[in-house]
C-alpha cells in the first residue's frame, strides 16, 4: 500500500472534467485507489464516488493506492492530480 | 461511416515516429496505450487530427490515445500488424474480464488466447499436410516416393514438428514475458539432444537414438534419483509448453521486480531460463509422460470392445488437447502387425470428423466475421484429419462445439466398432482415410454419423456470445463540423413534458434503458462542445441540446452523488447502470447560481422524477454552452452499451 499526500490546487475544487480525467488515467491499473477525507473514503476509479468526495480548493487529502501495480499507479495518481486538480 | 482501422493505425504509426519508436503497445477498453522511446518524434497536433483518435493524453510515460470501445481493439490489431510492434500484455484488460470467470473458463480462454494468433501457421500446415498425405496414399500414383512429396511434406509439417516453439512464443506474449526467452523454452523442449516426442513409445527408435538395447529412455541424474530428467522431447505437445512458459513468465516478472536494475539484464534471463528448464523437465515433464503411459494402456484396453471404442471416440479429442494422442500410432502399428487390420483408425477418424462437423457448424452459424474466417478453414483442415486448428482455435474456445464433437465421436466410434472394419495403414484419418479403409461404405456411414451428429448438436445448442462492443454506436459524420454552441434562445417557461425517448441502453444482468433526462435534441458525443466529454474519456456519452429546463430521472434508481453546485448529478439504476448527468460545460464556475435540486444524495427516485432545475438564461449569460451531457460511468461493468445517437 502506498499513501500519497496531495493538495487540491484547482480553485473550483473537484468537478466533472478533472475528476473524469483522473478516473480515466487510472482505469488501466489493477490497484484500488481511494481518497480520504478524515474517516470517509471515496473510490477514485469510480467517477460518481470520486466526484462525491467534494474536494475543495486547498484541501489536503491522502490518496491510498493498493494493489499489484501500486508503485506505477501511485505515480500516475500524483501526476494526474497535479495536472488536473 | 465505419472507421478505416488500417488507415487510422497507419496514420498513428506515421505520427509517432514509426514502429521502431514504440517500446510497447497495449490497449484497454477505450484507449490505445503506447510507451514511446523518443517523445521528440511524436507529432501531437497531427495525432489529434487522425480520424478515429478522439483525444489523447500522456500519463506515467504512456501516450494514451482515446479511440473508443469496440473500435480500439481493431485499431490496435492493425497497429500491431502495421508496425510489427510486440503486443503488450493487456494485463489490465484481461484481469478485469477474467476476474468474473471461473478458473476452468479462464484456463480455456488462456489456451484460446495462445492459439488464436498462431492459427494462420497451423491452418496452412494442416491443410497442406492433409492434402500431401492424401496424395501419397493414392495407390499407383507413386507420389509418396517422389521428391515433390518429400519437399512438400517437409514444408507442410514444419509448423507441427516445431509447434512447441510457436506455442511458446505466443504464450510468452499472452503471459507478458519476453517472447525470445519464451522461444528458448520452446526450442529446449524439442531440442535434438532429446528423443523426438513422437517416438517415446517406440522401442526401436529409442534403441537406435540412444544406442541402447533395452528400449528404455535414459535419464540425466542431476541429483541422484531425486532430480533426474528423462531425455525425451515434447514434439506434438501443447499444454506442457503453455505451463512451462507460464512458469517462465512468473519467474521472469518476479525477478524483474526483485533484481537490482544494474544486474537485471544478465541475472534475470539467465535465472529465468535455468529455473524454468529445470522445473519443466524435472516436474512438468514426468507428469505428462506418466499420463501418456496411462492413456496408452487405457486406450489399448478400451478398444477391445465396442462400448470402449465409443468411450475412446469421446475421449480422443481430450487427449489431443493434452497432447497425448501422438503415441497412438504405436497401437495402430501393433494392430497391423498382429492382424493386418487397423481398427483404431475408424475410432480416431470418427472423433476427428466429429470435430470437423462441430467446427463447420460454428463457421456457418457464427456472425462474427473473424470467427467465421477462422472456423471455415479450420473445419476443412479437420476434414482432412488435422484437427488442432478446429479444436484449439474454435471448438474449445466455445466449449459446447467441443462437447458436441465428443458426442459425435463417441457414437461414430461405437458404430465403427460394431461394423468391425479397419484400415490397412496408419497416419491418415478423415477424407484421406478413404484411401486406406477396408470398407468405404461403412466408413462413409461412420463419418456421416460422427460429423452429422456433432454438426446438428452444435447448431442446436451453441449460440454466439453477445458481442462486447456496442453495436449501435454510430460514427459522427466527419463532414459535419462539431456544432458550435449556438446561443441558446432564452426560454424561461417551465416545461411540462417529461421526455420518453430512450437515450442509451446497457446491460449488467438485464438490458436497461436510460431515458433522455432533459427535453431537447440528442447529439452524438463528438459534437459536445468540450474535448473531454467529446472524447468520452469518462465513458460512453451523449449530449442533449436542451429545450426544457428540468432534469428528470431517466430510470428507477438512486441518487449516487449530487454535486454541491447542483449542476451535476450521479445516478445508479436498480439494474446497476451508473450515469452522470452534467448540465452545461464549465458550469461548475457558476457556483450553483441558476441551479436548484429537488433531491438529496442517496434518495430513491422513479423514472420521470424531477431532479434539477437549471436556468438557461443564466447559463447563457455566464457564457457557457448549455449542452446537457449524459455519461455512462461504469461501462466496464456493463455489456452492450448502445447510444441512440
Amino acid at each position: 500500500m502506498i499513501e500519497v499526500q496531495l493538495i487540491v490546487k484547482d480553485p473550483k475544487g473537484i468537478h466533472a472534467r478533472p475528476a473524469g480525467k483522473i478516473v480515466a488515467a487510472l482505469q488501466g491499473y489493477e490497484s484500488f485507489v481511494t481518497v480520504w477525507k478524515g474517516e470517509q473514503s471515496y473510490d477514485v476509479k469510480k467517477l460518481l464516488s470520486f466526484m462525491g468526495s467534494e474536494l475543495k480548493f486547498g484541501d489536503t487529502v491522502v490518496v491510498r493506492v493498493e494493489g499489484k501495480d501500486e508503485a506505477e499507479c501511485a505515480e500516475t495518481v500524483k501526476k494526474a492530480f497535479e495536472e488536473n486538480l | 461511416m465505419a472507421l478505416d482501422y488500417r488507415k487510422c493505425a497507419e496514420e498513428i504509426a506515421a505520427n509517432i515516429g514509426g514502429g521502431e519508436n514504440v517500446v510497447s503497445a497495449a490497449h484497454c477498453a477505450t484507449r490505445l496505450r503506447l510507451v514511446i522511446a523518443d517523445n521528440g518524434k511524436v507529432n501531437k497536433d497531427a495525432l489529434d487530427n487522425v480520424e478515429g483518435v478522439q483525444g489523447m493524453f500522456e500519463s506515467n510515460g504512456q501516450l494514451q490515445l482515446i479511440i473508443g470501445t469496440g473500435t480500439v481493439n481493431k485499431v490496435f490489431d492493425e497497429f500491431i500488424a502495421v508496425t510489427g510492434v510486440q503486443a503488450g500484455t493487456k494485463d489490465d484488460v484481461k484481469a478485469a474480464a477474467a476476474a468474473k470467470q471461473p478458473l476452468w473458463k479462464q484456463m480455456l480462454k488462456t489456451v484460446g488466447d495462445v492459439f488464436v494468433p498462431i492459427l494462420p501457421a497451423i491452418v496452412a500446415s494442416g491443410l497442406m499436410m492433409g492434402l500431401v498425405e492424401a496424395l501419397a496414399k493414392i495407390p499407383g500414383l507413386g507420389f509418396g516416393g517422389s521428391d515433390w512429396f518429400a519437399f512438400l511434406d517437409t514444408v507442410a509439417n514444419t509448423a507441427f514438428a516445431y509447434l512447441p516453439v510457436i506455442v511458446a512464443v505466443s504464450a510468452a506474449r499472452v503471459f507478458g514475458g519476453n517472447i525470445f526467452l519464451g522461444a528458448v523454452i520452446g526450442l529446449l523442449m524439442i531440442h535434438s539432444a532429446f528423443l523426438n516426442g513422437w517416438n517415446v513409445a517406440n522401442t526401436d527408435a529409442i534403441n537406435s537414438f540412444f544406442g541402447v538395447t533395452d528400449g528404455v529412455i535414459p535419464r540425466w541424474h542431476l541429483l541422484g534419483n531425486i532430480i533426474s530428467i528423462q531425455r525425451s522431447g515434447y514434439q506434438g505437445h501443447v499444454i506442457p509448453v503453455i505451463i512451462a512458459v507460464f512458469i517462465m513468465c512468473k519467474v521472469e516478472k518476479w525477478l524483474h521486480q526483485h533484481v537490482p536494475e544494474m544486474i537485471d539484464l544478465f541475472v534475470t534471463p539467465l535465472t529465468t531460463v535455468f529455473v524454468t528448464a529445470l522445473v519443466t523437465l524435472w516436474i512438468v515433464g514426468p507428469i505428462f509422460s506418466t499420463l501418456e503411459t496411462w492413456v496408452l494402456a487405457g486406450a489399448k484396453v478400451l478398444v477391445r470392445n465396442p462400448i470402449g471404442a465409443g468411450a475412446m471416440g469421446a475421449l480422443y479429442p481430450v487427449t489431443v488437447v493434452m497432447g497425448l494422442h501422438h503415441m497412438y500410432n504405436v497401437i495402430e502399428a501393433g494392430m497391423l502387425a498382429e492382424s493386418g487390420l487397423n481398427t483404431w483408425m475408424p475410432i480416431a477418424s470418427a472423433a476427428n470428423f466429429a470435430q470437423f462437423g462441430a467446427c463447420l457448424a460454428v463457421g456457418l452459424k457464427v456472425k462474427n466475421a473473424k470467427t467465421k474466417a477462422v472456423a471455415i478453414p479450420s473445419s476443412l483442415s479437420a476434414a482432412l484429419g488435422i484437427t488442432e486448428p478446429a479444436i484449439f482455435g474454435v471448438n474449445m474456445r466455445f466449449m459446447k462445439p467441443f462437447v458436441a464433437g465428443m458426442v459425435g465421436g463417441a457414437v461414430g466410434a461405437l458404430v465403427a466398432a460394431l461394423f468391425g472394419f479397419g484400415a490397412t495403414a496408419y497416419g491418415v484419418t478423415g477424407i484421406p482415410g478413404y484411401l486406406t479403409v477396408s470398407n468405404p461404405l461403412q466408413y462413409t456411414i461412420v463419418l456421416a454419423i460422427a460429423g452429422g451428429l456433432a454438426f446438428a448438436l452444435t447448431t442446436m445448442f451453441w449460440h454466439e456470445d453477445v458481442p462486447e462492443a456496442p453495436a449501435a454506436v454510430k460514427e459522427a459524420p466527419a463532414a459535419e463540423p462539431a456544432a458550435a454552441p449556438a446561443p441558446a434562445p432564452v426560454v424561461a417557461e417551465a416545461d411540462t413534458n417529461v421526455p420518453t425517448e430512450v437515450a442509451l441502453t446497457a446491460s449488467k444482468t438485464v438490458e436497461s434503458k436510460v431515458l433522455q433526462p432533459v427535453a431537447g435534441k440528442m447529439i452524438p458525443a463528438s459534437e459536445i462542445p468540450d474535448p473531454v466529454f467529446a472524447g468520452e474519456a469518462m465513458g460512453p456519452s451523449i449530449g442533449i441540446q436542451p429545450e426544457g429546463e428540468f432534469v428528470y430521472a431517466p430510470f428507477d434508481g438512486k441518487v449516487a452523488m449530487l454535486f454541491p453546485t447542483k449542476h451535476a448529478v450521479g445516478l445508479m439504476s436498480d439494474t446497476g447502470v451508473e450515469i452522470l448527468i452534467h448540465v452545461g460545460v464549465d458550469t461548475v464556475s457558476m457556483d450553483g447560481e441558476g441551479f436548484e435540486a429537488f433531491v438529496e444524495q442517496d434518495q430513491t427516485v422513479k423514472a420521470g422524477d424531477k431532479l434539477i432545475h437549471f436556468d438557461r438564461a443564466k447559463i447563457a449569460a455566464a457564457n457557457h454552452p448549455d449542452t446537457v451531457i449524459v455519461v455512462v460511468t461504469n461501462s466496464f461493468d456493463l455489456t452492450d452499451v448502445k447510444k441512440a445517437v
